[in-house]
């Protein structure tokens, strides 16, 4: 038997393989998107920076698509993790899979370096289908965006075959459902229209329901596993709630797409629309409380993996406060009037996206590492664990900071660029310029370099886990094994 | 239809909305936890907690102007009966989705003995 804390991937199968080149990387990536978030910050402090050479606004693109794309690596590479241990039988198409990765791999490398090297020029047909399609977020130009879709076509063709060629559990069904809405969605911001008001309600498709709505269903799924493995959950429970929580999710969720729709042109009925919806979207996270603390109580946080676990409790936190309470507290179209596109925004969005979604990738980066050391032990006393630890404090720590500063500076500029200002082009250089707005940014850069420790660490961490640990991992997956 | 939010309000809307979340996790989660625990001196907390719930959302539609309007209003009548019945009836759920689980375990649900 080879020693335990030893890189097995030998013992791993074809979809895990697949997966741990994903998830390096997914955290590649991840870096990309903190160094040009820091750089993006010091110019809000210092607008010269850099001006001419990396531009402010080709930082901030890439930030946000580095965030983009990261994750989606990171919940690909997960599925792929998942995929032959739920449907019991090897991946149909891994070749066109590897094929896959190395393209999409290849595609990023060449957007990114698009954007970096054509950062200014005339805006055609030839730009929008080569360098830049110009939509915020979804900035990929068009050829990138037919690759999105050509990839997560073939990606949704592994998963679907495998299972159909295997068993098909609950939450195998749940995820070839959402990974038909995956594809399909992402087609809703490729429509191109003059009409400004029409070009947005499509974009945020995209944006929120691409996010919302199938991102959500597939953390979804990356839990229910995530706690089958590491609680020993059973699978019976995780599946039903998967059911309900999805029902949940979209009852409140897809109709919450309202609130995004208040300020672009569209109908009036959309306040009706978007405020029902948006007073009631956290109503499913608080009586997700009532669940949380009724499955801690039967389980006793009994764990085979403590970092994955803990990034798994640091998700159900994150969720709640960046989506919830950071959400509803701007989100009635009464007070969105004046907060919608400042740095509150940036705030409730940079903690949502962490809280939801960063910190489920980052619990199935430990839960596939774990396996990739041999099965190696996780749970308490764990050698080297003071690095998984400071590193999931300095990210929290980070996040937080740069949350609150952001929150200031969005509190400061809804006063005194919205609603004193109206929101003219000088109420707009009066808020930016003002002294909180300023503090806030000089504060958020210092969260900033907080998060950025925390990300150097947990990158040694993951590449060193477990690597001195001679033990096999605790079982507690004594009810999976039953039911 | 919308009356905006008055400059001097800003801060009570911001505080009351984020109230309304914070006081309804407290209230669920010491509704569960009396529940799970079988601490039903915990209950008495949890419905001070809907109470702070109640009142933030008060605050909050007056702060927003909600009254001033009876698709607002019904909102927040909504938005209370929403707050208090999700963990009665996730509670439900969770007890359900668990049954068989405890059929040959003493029960430490006290609502269902």
């Amino acid at each position: 038997m080879a020693a335990i804390g030893l890189p097995k991937t030998a013992e791993m199968n074809g979809g895990q393989k697949l997966a741990m080149k994903y998830f390096t990387v997914a955290i590649a990536l991840f870096g990309a998107q903190v160094l040009f978030g820091m750089l993006a910050g010091l110019q809000y402090l210092n607008p010269d920076f850099l001006f001419g050479i990396l531009d402010f606004s080709v930082n901030r693109t890439l930030h946000v698509n580095a965030m983009v794309v990261w994750l989606l690596f990171g919940f690909i590479g997960s599925v792929y993790w998942l995929l032959e241990d739920e449907a019991g039988v090897p991946i149909v198409g891994l070749g066109l899979a590897n094929l896959i990765f190395w393209v999409f791999t290849l595609a990023v490398v060449v957007v990114v370096l698009v954007y970096l090297l054509v950062q200014v020029g005339p805006g055609e047909q030839s730009s929008i289908w080569l360098i830049n399609e110009g939509r915020e977020y979804i900035e990929a130009p068009r050829w990138a965006d037919i690759g999105i879709v050509v990839c997560v076509l073939a990606f949704f063709y592994n998963v679907a075959a495998t299972f159909m060629k295997g068993k098909f559990t609950n939450i195998g069904g749940v995820l070839v459902m959402d990974l038909v809405a995956l594809a399909g969605i992402y087609l809703a911001g490729m429509y191109y229209t003059p009409n400004i008001s029409m070009d947005q309600h499509w974009w945020w498709w995209v944006i929120h329901l691409w996010v919302e709505a199938t991102w959500e269903v597939l953390v979804g799924c990356l839990m229910a596993y995530g706690l089958i493995k590491t609680m020993g959950v059973r699978r019976k429970i995780v599946e039903t709630w998967l059911y309900i929580e999805v029902a949940l999710m979209f009852g409140s969720g897809i109709l919450g797409l309202g609130h995004h729709y208040f300020w672009i042109g569209t109908p009036e009925y959309w306040f009706t629309i978007g405020g029902f919806f948006s007073a009631l979207e956290p109503i499913p996270l608080v009586a997700m409380v009532v669940h949380a603390v009724f499955d801690a109580g039967h389980h006793k946080l009994k764990s085979t993996n403590n970092p994955a676990l803990a990034w798994i409790i640091a998700q159900a936190f994150g969720n709640f406060f960046g989506a919830g309470v950071w959400g509803f507290m701007h989100t009635l179209p009464q007070i969105n009037l004046y907060t919608h596109g400042t740095q509150w925004t940036a705030s409730h969005g940079h903690l949502a996206f962490f809280g939801a979604y960063a910190t489920m990738v980052i619990a199935f980066l430990y839960i596939a590492l774990q396996k990739w050391r041999g099965n190696v032990y996780m749970s308490g006393e764990l050698i080297g664990a003071w690095k998984w630890k400071w590193a999931i404090f300095l990210l929290h720590a980070g996040m937080i900071t740069m949350v609150m500063a952001m929150l200031i500076s969005g509190y400061e500029q809804s006063q005194i660029e919205r609603a004193i200002g109206g929101s003219d082009w000088m109420a707009y250089f009066a808020g930016q310029s003002h002294r909180w707005f300023m503090q806030g940014m000089f504060w958020r850069q210092i969260g900033g370099w907080v998060f950025t420790a925390g990300f150097v660490l947990l990158a040694w961490d993951l590449m060193t886990i477990g690597k001195r640990e001679t033990r096999p991992a605790l079982t507690v997956a004594a009810e999976t094994a039953a039911a | 239809m919308l009356e905006p939010v008055k400059l001097a309000d800003f801060f009570t809307v911001f505080f009351s909305a984020a109230s309304v979340i914070m006081f309804g996790a407290t209230y669920a989660l010491l509704f569960a936890w009396s529940r799970i625990g079988n601490r039903p001196r915990l209950m008495p907390l949890a419905y001070a907690a809907y109470v702070g719930l109640f009142a933030s959302v008060i605050v909050l539609a007056l702060a927003a102007n909600l009254f001033n309007n009876t698709f607002w209003s019904v909102i927040v009548l909504l938005m209370l009966a929403g707050y208090l019945l999700a963990p009665h009836a996730i509670w439900h759920l969770c007890v359900g989705t668990h049954a068989d689980k405890h059929d040959s375990a003493p029960i430490k649900v006290f609502q269902q003995r």
